[in-house]
């Protein structure tokens, strides 16, 4: 993997939603799914409808594609279909477990975290982190697990309008246990985020996606190919004199889940402004990404050509 | 070199803003979105310059929304701390 210095274009507008592709009927019936049969009826349903949206609804195939042909080269037509089935109903999977711990409770499902000593470490250290999520696995469910943190958690966390999917603390109307960091708000929220950060407090960002107009990310090779990734989660951690810990959440069975700490980056205190000098710690992050993929194929969940070149301006800054 | 001026030495050589001088940087202009052009990280450096060179921190997002305003804001706020 060649990460390159090509940097500080800004983003044009980002290609992704986070808004569900079901209607509120479907929502709520699955969630009377899960409360009256529990886990299994839900996830039989779900086959039908994933290959229903499969089959019906080509658009839901082609978002997939564009990792999937990434990951998976060479496949035949059917191997494809395939992939995408699995890759949707992993996802499908996901929702209605994020959905079971947020309605019948966070005992419902297993977790375990691989990493654990590193983390009471530097939680014992009061210096605060940079806990740095992916869109794989759950990690909302990988925020529920981490409950045992006795320090103030923050999560910087969008709330696309017109979005029907429910957060996990939002299924029993106690809010939220963790402080959300709007990055509509001002500046982004980067002020916010220094400051919990300068505090000793958590903070979680997800290192995958870049998001709003922005000249703060960097292109690093991923599955073969350049993609941009954002910086500022680095930039932050840097300027707070902060670690950052990498954490990948992942189903590895029907009701349970692991967490795992890859690594934990340390960086210079104040690098500076330029994306280049994070060039090394973005790419260790995208290193143990594509290490993840290889492993949980079907649990990374970025419905959107990250690849695209279409997004970017044509001037340098 | 007053505050406004040393400032503005500091936006463009450690934000990279190469291409503008001193003498162009409007002090009641606004910083952030119409005004220089900065974005969030370049807040976030602003920050770490301000303690660095005139040991002044910024703490939080209040007082950064106060100073960030402009020039004049931000050599104002400056000031006033060092003052007190």
């Amino acid at each position: 993997m060649q990460p390159t210095e090509e940097n500080m274009q800004p983003f044009q507008q980002r290609e992704w939603t986070s808004r569900s592709l079901g209607t509120r009927l479907g929502h709520n019936i699955f969630y009377g799914l899960i409360r009256f049969g529990g886990r299994r009826t839900a996830y039989f349903a779900l086959y039908f409808v994933v290959f229903y949206y499969m089959l019906f609804r080509p658009a839901i195939r082609r978002r997939t594609k564009y990792y999937l042909h990434r990951r998976f080269q060479d496949r035949k037509l059917l191997a494809r279909f395939k992939d995408s089935y699995r890759m949707s109903l992993e996802l499908g999977k996901i929702l209605i477990d994020r959905a079971i711990v947020g309605i019948l409770g966070s005992e419902k499902m297993k977790v375990t975290l691989v990493g654990r000593k590193k983390l009471l470490k530097l939680l014992d250290r009061r210096c605060g982190f940079v806990l740095l999520m992916s869109h794989v696995g759950s990690w909302q469910v990988a925020l529920s697990a981490l409950s045992f943190m006795d320090v103030p958690v923050n999560l910087l966390l969008e709330s696309e309008q017109g979005n029907i999917d429910r957060h996990y603390f939002e299924y029993t109307g106690t809010g939220s246990p963790y402080r959300i960091i709007n990055p509509g708000g001002y500046l982004g929220g980067a002020l916010e985020m220094l400051e919990v950060l300068k505090k000793g407090e958590v903070l979680c960002v997800m290192g995958d996606r870049v998001s709003g107009s922005q000249k703060s990310f960097l292109k690093v090779e991923f599955l073969g190919e350049e993609a941009p990734f954002p910086f500022s989660a680095f930039k932050l951690a840097s300027a707070a004199g902060v670690p950052i810990v990498v954490l990948f959440s992942y189903k590895n069975g029907p009701d349970s889940y692991a967490l795992r700490i890859s690594n934990i980056i340390h960086l210079p205190k104040d690098l500076g402004r330029s994306g280049k000098y994070f060039l090394p710690y973005v790419s260790k992050y995208i290193e143990a990404l594509e290490s993840f993929v290889q492993l949980h194929p079907y649990q990374f969940f970025n419905f959107y050509n990250m690849w695209e070149k279409k997004n970017e301006y044509k001037r340098e800054t | 070199m007053n505050t406004n001026a040393k400032l503005k030495d500091i936006i463009i050589e450690e934000l990279n803003l190469e291409e503008l001088t001193p003498e162009e940087i409007d002090d009641d202009a606004p910083l952030f979105g119409e005004g220089l052009g900065l974005d969030s990280l370049d807040a976030v450096e602003l920050v770490v310059q301000v303690q660095k060179h005139f040991g002044v921190e910024i703490k939080n997002m209040e007082e950064g929304r106060f100073a960030f305003r402009s020039i004049n804001s931000l050599g104002d706020f400056i000031e006033e701390r060092i003052a007190a």
